[in-house]
């Protein structure tokens, strides 16, 4: 039985047409990555714009508040959803899953490729935000009433975020039915990676979350532009509806970023330290379907401030604070991986133990944050920044470009190490923490988030200095940062054509990318190999003590 | 699991006593969270430190020393997997009812609102505060021109906004609330010395001058605090 | 559990490509975001209108492909597309229940309902229209059993008639929203009208989409050409939106 009545049409296709057009999962994955690094780069640049402006006192580079406004709404909502997202469960999850469960696609490759033109639409409707008039200013939370009242364009954040919500759910679907049904013959559920353990945990959580998020933004949409009254309380609406229903999503949202950045880690910590996975069901089982579980009743969190009754404070306090337990059990595992371990070190590597500690220093200063006696100070200041700059715009970036470096052989049949992508590790790696360390220390003294300006604070001192200081030290790592990232971006394109040629199996890794595929896979993955495992295999069997 | 034990009686036991917190003797919030802060960052800093140490040491120790080489970790058995998931699970736990408890007596002096207090209505715009003294007097104030409060008074502020949502921000006392159109909310201040540099800030973007949304809270003595209000009152 | 997919030799050596997402995906976009910005945020009839058209055209161009793919190329793995669906309807349910809870929320909020502004709305028209919906659920389910026995033109017979009933029950929604309307009782009007037009015009699209679907599957099948799995599926979305009408009629009309 052949899968395809080839039609005339397909002998001649022209390439550009076979990867426009695609419906292969690896090229797929490709134009994700491709589009995620867009955003990145934009929503960088943003980033660089936002330190410069906080550098000193008063109005530097960008003409109103409005505009940066504007500008901090670009990046946090593009660096979420258009970066983060699409890249780890986009890219990622694209390219190798299927290779990993030796699938020779995903179940519905025109969904797939569905999913991945919703994703960039969504991206030019966001880019559309430098050109047209009366650019959203909302930040990406959207919090009403100002974003009903304000003169912005609301409905291009409502739209932006139903698109890549209905593109993250048509994803879940797929990956979903990809895993259950297409795993090569004979593979168990315990043997598969960590990473499509954590990838299917982060869907599931799209699945069932992303409705309450799409149908939060549609009533705002409605509130806005038709005159509805959901979020109005003068006409019987509630103001805090919509903030109960945009965390209860983008809570565990956060974790659909964390859990396949932590599979990633994982996998590449396995490989590179020649060693099982360190106690594999506790941390499948408790770790990430205990964070899955959990991520549902912790939403309160973000609203310490928001005048919510007591008592759901204090409850969300104490299910917050016991995250703690699920990811403990992650990090353990981790840590026990590289235990008796046989080390190489290599770029992925390199990243992959800095994530180390960034778990650990993003991850810890939640603990704070999850005690709302603390919050009421720490909320809404720079060190919430500080915390999620480390846990999720560093943490899971790191991960995912450690990712990229190891399965960069695998995607272009050539290595990406060299002098160069160890000189932009070091400069991203110090650049990240002369950047967010001291907004640490000014937002425990009470630094504001969201401020173009903080004059009212030009005489604080703290050790000795000023506000501005600290901001200055911010912004040269971030200086630090870009320069390390544009030297990444060009060592990409460069190693990409010209980079040292690689075998099939590079890291002599156990798992099916690497054992069964050339590189980069052909159509159909495997060639004529019909792709089947046994009992004792497994992705992380290096010896069989 | 002692520790465990003593943590989760120290949670039921809070737990019991939060209901009725004791009025009488009037607390110091902002203190008590730069205590609650050190405990914290304390306890935190031991589970980084150790964790840290262990990853280093790791990542030196055992470095491959040829390229074949292959790690050498065996198989846990049933028992060990399961203990090794229960045991760390404990210890988190215990830790977590242990700042939990610790988190819900500084969550007390925060909410429990002395009888005493002086009550100031606050209005919220966009983008200023309007305060409403006890005697009726309206105070719109801006960084040049500072509201002031009697210091040795614990002051609540009840607030409310006409527009969209802000937030009631004072570092220097270490509280925050959100002010929303359509409900009340309240903070509630024990300022027991002078000083005039704390900052009243709007900390829940609100729009273009959300920046700008702040002035000076100077807590002063009785006497200068009457003469102000009656300054102000005075014109109109 | 394991794969069917090895029971299929299946050894491709080109890269496979379409058309149908792409042209889907631009007309939606083309049709919904950007008609709505330029009708409402920057009030541009003229503009919205087209883009709507351009959008409409590309959508519909993308669907027939999609389709016809559909028809004419075998998956690597045959009918898993009636697990797919239950998945996504499970996503479905989700967004409906947030939509309830925003409801609920307002609703046991308020002193007195239905709050003021509201007229007396009819409740013999939200029965009539369950029974027509249910009757088309019924329809679908016997012309997939002709499906099953291999009757083509028995199904295209029972297909139509549940095209015309759910067509009916579209026009009972429109009709009631006229009326309404007529009465000043808009979304505007108060906390009710909100979630009232919100939640029954949320069920429509649903049929309305329904609606689409199930002429997606006819305009082949009169040329004799059809799948199985995706008449479950348009059959199995159907019964999901004839489910969720119990709620919405339960909550909106006899609470
Ligand atoms: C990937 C993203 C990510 C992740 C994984 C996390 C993880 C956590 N976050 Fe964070 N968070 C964000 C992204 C993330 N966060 C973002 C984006 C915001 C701001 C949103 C906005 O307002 O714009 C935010 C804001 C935020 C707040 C709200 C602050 C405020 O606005 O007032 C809180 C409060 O509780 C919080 C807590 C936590 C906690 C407790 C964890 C825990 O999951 C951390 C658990 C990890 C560890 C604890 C370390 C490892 C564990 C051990 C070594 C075991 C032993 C430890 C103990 C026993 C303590 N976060
Ligand atoms: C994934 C998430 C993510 C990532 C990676 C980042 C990355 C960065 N962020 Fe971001 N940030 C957020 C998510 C993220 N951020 C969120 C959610 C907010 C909150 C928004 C809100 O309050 O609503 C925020 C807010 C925020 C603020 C607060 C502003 C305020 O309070 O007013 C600041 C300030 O310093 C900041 C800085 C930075 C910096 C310097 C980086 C740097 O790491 C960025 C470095 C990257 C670059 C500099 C790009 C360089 C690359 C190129 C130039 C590529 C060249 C291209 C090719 C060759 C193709 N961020
Ligand atoms: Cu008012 Cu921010
Ligand atoms: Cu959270």
């Amino acid at each position: 039985m052949s899968t395809q009545t080839t039609t005339a049409g397909h002998a001649a296709t022209p390439a550009w047409k076979e990867w426009i057009l695609t419906t292969d999962h690896k090229r797929i994955g490709v134009l994700y990555l491709i589009g995620s690094m867009a955003a990145f780069a934009v929503a960088g640049l943003m980033a660089l714009i936002i330190r410069a402006e906080q550098m000193e006192l008063g109005m530097q580079f960008v003409e109103s508040g409005t505009e940066y406004n504007g500008y901090l709404y670009f990046h946090g909502a593009a660096m979420i959803l258009a970066f983060l997202i699409p890249g780890l469960t986009g890219f990622a999850a694209n390219y190798f899953l299927p290779l990993m469960i030796g699938a020779r696609d995903v179940a519905f490759p025109r969904i797939n490729a569905f999913s991945v033109w919703l994703f960039y639409f969504a991206i030019i409707l966001a880019l559309l935000s430098f050109v047209i008039p009366d650019a959203p200013d909302i930040m990406w939370t959207g919090y009403p009433p100002y974003s009903i009242t304000t003169s912005a364009n609301t409905s291009f954040y409502v739209f932006t975020v139903h698109m890549l919500g209905f593109s993250s759910i048509l994803g879940a679907v797929n990956f979903l039915v990809t895993v259950i049904y297409m795993r090569a013959p004979g593979m168990g559920w315990n043997q598969l990676n960590i990473f499509v353990w954590t990838t299917i945990a982060a869907f599931v959580l799209q699945l069932i979350f992303i409705p309450v998020l799409a149908a939060a933004v549609t009533l705002l949409l409605f509130d806005k532009y038709l005159g509805t009254h959901f979020y109005d309380p003068s006409a019987g609406g509630d103001v805090l509806l919509y903030q109960n229903l945009f965390w209860f999503y983008s809570h565990p949202a956060v974790y659909v970023i964390f859990l396949p950045a932590v599979g990633i880690l994982f996998d590449i910590i396995a490989t590179m330290s020649k060693n099982r996975v360190f106690n594999y069901k506790a941390a499948v089982y408790a770790g990430i379907w205990g964070i899955v579980g959990i991520s549902g009743i912790v939403w309160v969190h973000h609203l310490y401030i928001s005048g919510m009754p007591d008592w759901i404070r204090l409850g969300h306090m104490v299910t917050t604070l016991l995250i703690s337990i699920p990811v403990g059990i992650l990090t353990l595992s981790l840590w026990g991986t590289l235990y008796k371990g046989a080390i190489s070190y290599n770029t992925a590597m390199m990243y992959a133990a800095s994530c180390l500690y960034l778990i650990l220093l993003g991850g810890l200063t939640g603990i704070p944050l999850a005690i709302p006696s603390m919050t009421l100070h720490l909320s809404e200041t720079s060190y919430v920044h500080a915390h999620f700059h480390f846990i999720m715009a560093l943490f899971s970036a790191f991960a995912l470009f450690g990712g990229i470096y190891y399965w960069f052989p695998k995607m272009t049949g050539r290595f990406a190490d060299g002098p160069m992508a160890t000189l932009s590790f070091w400069l991203n790696f110090i650049g990240v923490n002369v950047t967010f360390w001291p907004l640490f220390i000014i937002g425990k003294e009470g630094m504001p988030r969201r401020y173009w300006d903080y004059e009212m604070f030009k005489d604080a001192q703290v050790l000795g200095y000023s506000f501005e200081d600290f901001h200055k030290v911010a912004t040269l790592g971030a200086l630090l940062i870009a320069l390390g990232m544009i030297l990444q971006f060009i060592n990409f394109i460069w190693a990409a054509k010209n980079g040292k040629p690689a075998p099939a199996n590079p890291w002599n890794s156990k798992s099916l990318e690497w054992t069964h595929t050339a590189s980069p896979p052909g159509p159909g993955n495997f060639g004529d190999i019909d792709v089947e495992v046994d009992e004792n295999w497994s992705p992380y069997e290096y010896n069989n003590k | 699991m002692k520790k465990l034990l003593s943590a989760m009686m120290g949670l039921t036991g809070t737990m019991m006593l939060s209901g009725q917190a004791v009025a009488q003797d009037i607390r110091n919030p902002a203190a008590e969270w730069e205590e609650l802060w050190d405990i914290v960052i304390f306890d935190i800093t031991i589970i980084g430190v150790i964790m840290a140490i262990a990853a280093v040491f790791f990542l030196i120790r055992y470095r491959a020393n040829s390229p074949d080489q292959v790690g050498s970790a065996r198989k846990l058995t049933t028992v060990q997997s399961i203990s090794f998931a229960l045991i760390p699970a404990a210890i988190f736990m215990a830790d977590d009812f242990y700042l939990a408890a610790k988190g819900w007596t500084v969550w007390n002096a925060y909410r429990n609102v002395p009888e005493d207090a002086m009550e100031v209505k606050v209005t919220a715009y966009q983008w200023y505060f309007e305060f409403e003294y006890p005697d009726g007097t309206l105070v719109e104030a801006d960084m040049e021109t500072p509201i002031k409060i009697p210091v040795g008074q614990p002051v609540v502020f009840r607030m409310t906004s006409e527009d969209v949502i802000h937030s009631f921000g004072l570092p220097h006392y270490r509280v925050k609330e959100d002010i929303m159109p359509g409900r009340q909310t309240y903070v509630w201040i024990n300022p027991i010395e002078t000083q005039n540099t704390a900052i009243l800030q709007c900390a829940e973007f609100c729009g273009e001058a959300h920046s700008q949304m702040a002035n000076l809270i100077h807590a002063v003595p009785q006497e200068e605090y009457d003469a102000w209000i009656a300054e102000v009152a005075a014109e109109g | 559990m394991t794969s069917e997919a090895d029971t299929a030799h299946v050894h491709e050596h080109h890269w496979e490509w379409s058309w149908a997402p792409l042209l889907v995906v631009a007309g939606t976009f083309f049709l919904v975001p950007i008609a709505f910005a330029f009708y409402f945020a920057y009030e541009n009839v003229t503009l919205s209108a087209i883009f709507a058209g351009i959008g409409t055209v590309m959508l519909l161009a993308g669907v027939s492909m999609w389709v016809n793919e559909g028809l004419t190329q075998t998956p690597l793995l045959a009918g898993v597309a009636n697990i797919g669906l239950p998945i996504f309807i499970l996503s479905e349910i989700f967004i409906f229940l947030s939509l309830f809870s925003s409801y609920w929320m307002m609703r046991l909020s308020i002193d007195s309902w239905p709050p003021e502004g509201t007229p007396e709305i009819d409740k013999i028209l939200p029965i009539i229209m369950t029974f027509i919906l249910v009757g088309s659920s019924v329809t679908a389910h016997i012309a997939e059993e002709k499906l099953e026995h291999s009757d083509l033109s028995g199904f295209n017979k029972w297909w139509i008639i549940t095209i015309v009933l759910g067509t009916a029950f579209l026009g009972c929604t429109l009709w009631e929203w006229d009326h309404l309307i007529q009465m000043d009782f808009i979304p505007e009007t108060n906390a009710f009208s909100s979630a009232f037009y919100t939640i029954t015009g949320f069920h429509a699209s649903h049929v309305l989409v329904g609606i689409g679907a199930f002429i997606a599957v006819l305009i082949p099948a009169l040329g004799g050409r059809t799948n199985k799995t995706f008449v479950t599926c348009v059959s199995v979305y159907w019964h999901f939106v004839d489910v969720v009408w119990f709620f919405v009629a339960s909550q909106i009309y006899f609470w």
